[in-house]
């Protein structure tokens, strides 16, 4: 996108959250919440401005901020890893699976690798979890490009396959001896664990790592010539065939990153938060990733900042529920407005340019005439 | 007055159309009679199209008024036009692919037995408008196996369900081969004849103008410059009164200096189409460097199907094709691209162009690995492209938007020189062309024409394939005739009639070989 197209995509974007967080508001005044409030909440729970009462402005919540980063950081990985392969005209639905095998081929690995020095340990388990993700995401993509057989569908459907998978190594065969645990892998030897940033919260080193690969993705993305490649493939793959471009391949490299990325995910998740794999260890939060690159289009700048304001209003959410009774499903529904409103604004802009494009030609003939 | 003639069903008064930027149409005064055929004509971008899409209602005229039928049109929208009974086939045709003959005609007003469909009364229906106008289609097929020529019959068929009595075509033979434009042209002088219809034909070819129209209208930069009797004018006066100056295509000299290195070579191929017919039978054929091999046959014959096969875009059953001496057999369309081979593919939309990204990325595929625009092969060099883009912008005369507008929002005479200007850069010495003109205004169509014979001065190997004759006599060397996938009879321009060489297109030679 760019110029005209560009502004007037923010502008929409702009106004749809607007309206959305209108719509909140009214709610939870139907509901009998007092809306400032419940925003004030959801602010505080993440940020810091206000305090419980509602005022003293400009006490930072450390925690907050950490939890709101942490999910930003999960929603930025996984809506990059949605745009590179939806670029290149591969949809890729299969990152939470692609994230459990990574998450509990890298924990199982660190289990294994216990007492090994972490400059080795570390790398390999990186390695290791891009691999498990990026295998899984092999399968439906060549499945697509030699067999055409709908990846959407494909990668729903391995999606459960993985995590049944493993949830059943982590209940069975791999099922730590670790009393009071239930359901989850050995532990991560202690020096391997990415350390709490900020203590209390979920902010880990692993986001050190998810800026760098956002780096390299939007590197890859936006000024590389199989970035460039991708985007015509994603755009006309008959053209691109025609001219030339090895459209087969770039369409399985784009899914082979993109599950690369899910599975570094995965490991983030089991060494950042649980110690160890566990099966419960996702909310199904390769979706929500998967809508931000919707809404932005699949522009990878855009993703980061829309990854942002997402986390801040995931977080907040649960804030809201917790301090103001809030049930955070009205952040789901702001949620679905938003992009909602998006859907619909490329009709309801379309209509109003060329409204205005007609009043101003008839005023134009007006003063001619 | 306008409108006050008994006869007058069309009438506009003063209409101007102003599009961002644009004056599309300026005060156009214009009646069209009941039961004449109007041909409307004028390069790209003069207005012709607005005009009409105004009269079938997808635009509301910016000033000035529409009458049919002597009521002022007072709602701009396709479903009142058709009500008042117009019809309109527009140049991209819509149509359900998936759908049969019989579903797309009857398609939005579908006969129906209690909820449901009735699939047999559709049939019938068509079945009786078959026979009604003449128009040869089987309700049956689905339209995605069919031709673009009885494509065309469905739009018109449509139109004429629907109860429309002023057809409006879009410049309806620029997909018709010459013997499916002469059975559209007798289909029209009939239904004139006959069912007193009206028909107004938006065209290029003067030709054509001459051989079906009654009068005829000429824009200019969205005014409507000249409105004649047919017979009161020649193809001289017309292209004239088009472009303002004089501008009838003249010939080109074939200097004798090609050397004898075959450069594409095709031995007893055999390709399969879409159905997975055979529609390639055996065919083989040689392009020497610095010469023009131009293919003469009706659409449909094999011509696509033997293009893609050589530039790698359709498997081929068996056969062999050698580009520059070297077997393409198994080489992706982007290998055989590099054995020296460029191509302008038939269909510049859906095929020719990426119509999202901008002319910056459509001119430079191809070569974005290349020292001059990448580092190392990885990293873009934008300003790179950028200058490059524009510098190839102004040597093919492009106009439009600027080097950054979406290809997509060309007109089809720019689209193409966008597609020639990249294929043409690459500097190949084998070039394969596909319908190089169709849709394109006289004055790109000699610009296009001027670079193929430079290419062909310059030793590069050319095939090309038209459904346009007076092309194929004007630029090529040679010429075979294809008739159902096999080759017919071959032949310099100078040493056969353009009249007798459809007795070879249709199968005549055959015979004689044998």
């Amino acid at each position: 996108m760019k110029g005209a197209s560009r502004r007037s995509y923010l502008i929409s974007l702009f106004l749809s959250i607007l309206l959305a967080l209108v719509v909140g508001g009214v709610l939870m005044a139907l509901t009998g919440h007092d809306p400032i409030n419940g925003y004030q909440q959801l602010i505080s729970g993440t940020l810091g401005l206000f305090d419980e009462n509602g005022f003293n402005i400009c006490v930072w919540n450390d925690r907050g901020i950490g939890n709101t980063l942490y999910k930003a950081a999960q929603l930025c990985i996984t809506g990059l890893a949605t745009a590179v392969a939806a670029q290149a005209g591969i949809f890729n639905v299969g990152g939470e699976g692609q994230m459990y095998l990574g998450a509990l081929g890298s924990a199982w690995l660190g289990a294994q690798l216990s007492g090994v020095s972490p400059w080795i340990t570390i790398p390999l388990c990186l390695l290791f979890a891009a691999v498990c993700g990026a295998l899984y995401a092999w399968v439906p993509a060549v499945m697509k490009v030699k067999m055409g057989i709908n990846e959407v569908i494909t990668t729903i459907l391995l999606n459960t396959v993985a995590i049944k998978f493993c949830t059943y190594m982590a209940t069975g065969p791999l099922k730590t001896a670790e009393r009071g645990i239930n359901q989850g892998t050995d532990a991560v030897d202690k020096a391997f664990l990415f350390d709490k940033l900020i203590p209390g919260s979920s902010l880990t080193e692993s986001i050190f790592y998810i800026a760098v690969i956002s780096l390299i993705v939007w590197y890859l993305m936006s000024r590389t010539t199989a970035g460039y490649q991708m985007k015509l493939i994603g755009q006309n793959e008959r053209f691109a065939r025609f001219a030339g471009i090895p459209a087969d391949r770039l369409a399985i490299i784009a899914m082979l990153i993109s599950g690369a990325m899910c599975g570094l995910l995965g490991m983030f998740e089991s060494f950042g938060l649980w110690k160890r794999f566990r099966p419960d260890f996702s909310n199904e939060f390769y979706f929500d990733g998967m809508l931000v690159a919707m809404i932005m289009r699949y522009q990878p700048l855009g993703i980061v900042l829309m990854s942002l304001f997402f986390g801040v209003l995931k977080m907040g959410g649960a804030a809201m529920q917790s301090q103001a009774g809030i049930s955070s499903v009205l952040i789901q529904i702001i949620q679905s407005i938003i992009i909602f409103f998006m859907a619909a604004e490329e009709g309801i802009l379309q209509n109003l340019r060329a409204r205005r494009a007609v009043s101003a030609a008839k005023r134009q003939t007006v003063k001619e005439g | 007055m306008p409108g006050s003639e008994e006869n007058t069903i069309v009438s506009f008064r003063h209409v101007s159309m102003q599009f961002p930027g644009v004056l599309a149409n300026d005060d156009v005064s214009l009646d069209i009679r009941r039961g004449e055929v109007f041909a409307l004509v004028g390069e790209n971008g003069a207005g012709k199209s607005t005009l009409m899409n105004i009269l079938y209602g997808m635009n509301a005229p910016t000033s000035g008024e529409v009458w049919v039928k002597g009521r002022r049109v007072e709602s701009f929208s396709p479903r009142d036009a058709i009500d008042r009974g117009i019809g309109m086939v527009h140049q991209h045709f819509k149509l359900v692919p998936s759908f049969t003959v019989a579903q797309n005609i009857v398609l939005n007003c579908e006969p129906r037995r209690g909820i449901f469909y009735d699939f047999a009364a559709a049939r019938k229906t068509v079945e009786k408008l078959v026979d009604e106008y003449g128009l040869q289609v089987n309700p049956g097929d689905r339209v995605e196996d069919i031709s673009v020529g009885l494509q065309q019959r469905v739009e018109i068929l449509k139109t004429f369900h629907r109860g429309a009595d002023v057809l409006i075509l879009d410049e309806p033979t620029a997909v018709l081969t010459p013997k499916e434009t002469d059975e559209l042209f007798s289909v029209i002088r009939s239904i004139v004849r006959e069912k007193q219809m009206t028909v107004i034909i938006i065209t290029h070819k003067l030709y054509e103008v001459m051989a079906i129209s009654d009068r005829v209208g000429v824009m200019r930069q969205g005014r409507l410059v000249a409105v004649k009797e047919t017979k009161e004018v020649d193809e001289r006066i017309l292209a004239s009164l088009m472009v303002g100056k004089e501008v009838l295509l003249s010939a080109l000299p074939h200097p004798d200096d090609h050397d004898d290195t075959v450069a594409v070579e095709v031995r007893d191929l055999t390709v399969k189409d879409n159905r997975g017919l055979l529609a390639v039978r055996g065919l083989s054929l040689k392009v020497e460097r610095g010469e023009i091999l131009g293919i003469v046959g009706i659409e449909g014959n094999g011509q696509s199907e033997l293009i893609e096969a050589i530039t790698g875009l359709r498997p081929i059953e068996s056969g062999q094709i050698f580009i520059q001496g070297k077997d393409t057999r198994g080489l992706t369309p982007g290998k055989i691209r590099a054995l020296g081979l460029a191509h302008v593919p038939e269909d510049r939309l859906s095929t020719g162009v990426s119509a999202k990204a901008d002319i910056t990325d459509n001119v430079v595929v191809g070569k974005e690995k290349t020292p001059e625009f990448s580092v190392a092969g990885i990293h873009m060099k934008r300003g790179a492209m950028k200058r490059y883009a524009q510098k190839l912008y102004e040597q093919f005369d492009i106009r439009g938007a600027g080097i950054d507008a979406q290809a997509g929002e060309l007109s089809g005479g720019n689209m193409q020189k966008v597609v020639v200007a990249r294929e043409f850069s690459y500097d190949t010495p084998v070039l394969i062309i596909s319908q190089p003109t169709r849709g394109v205004d006289i004055g790109a169509m000699d610009f296009i024409h001027q670079q193929i014979m430079q290419k062909r001065n310059r030793s590069c190997a050319i095939l090309l394939v038209s459904a346009d004759l007076d092309e194929l006599y004007r630029l090529s060397d040679r010429l075979v005739t294809i008739y159902e996938g096999r080759l017919t009879g071959e032949f310099t321009p100078g040493s056969i009639p353009k009249t007798e060489i459809s007795y070879y297109m249709t199968g005549g030679g055959r015979e004689e070989k044998k």
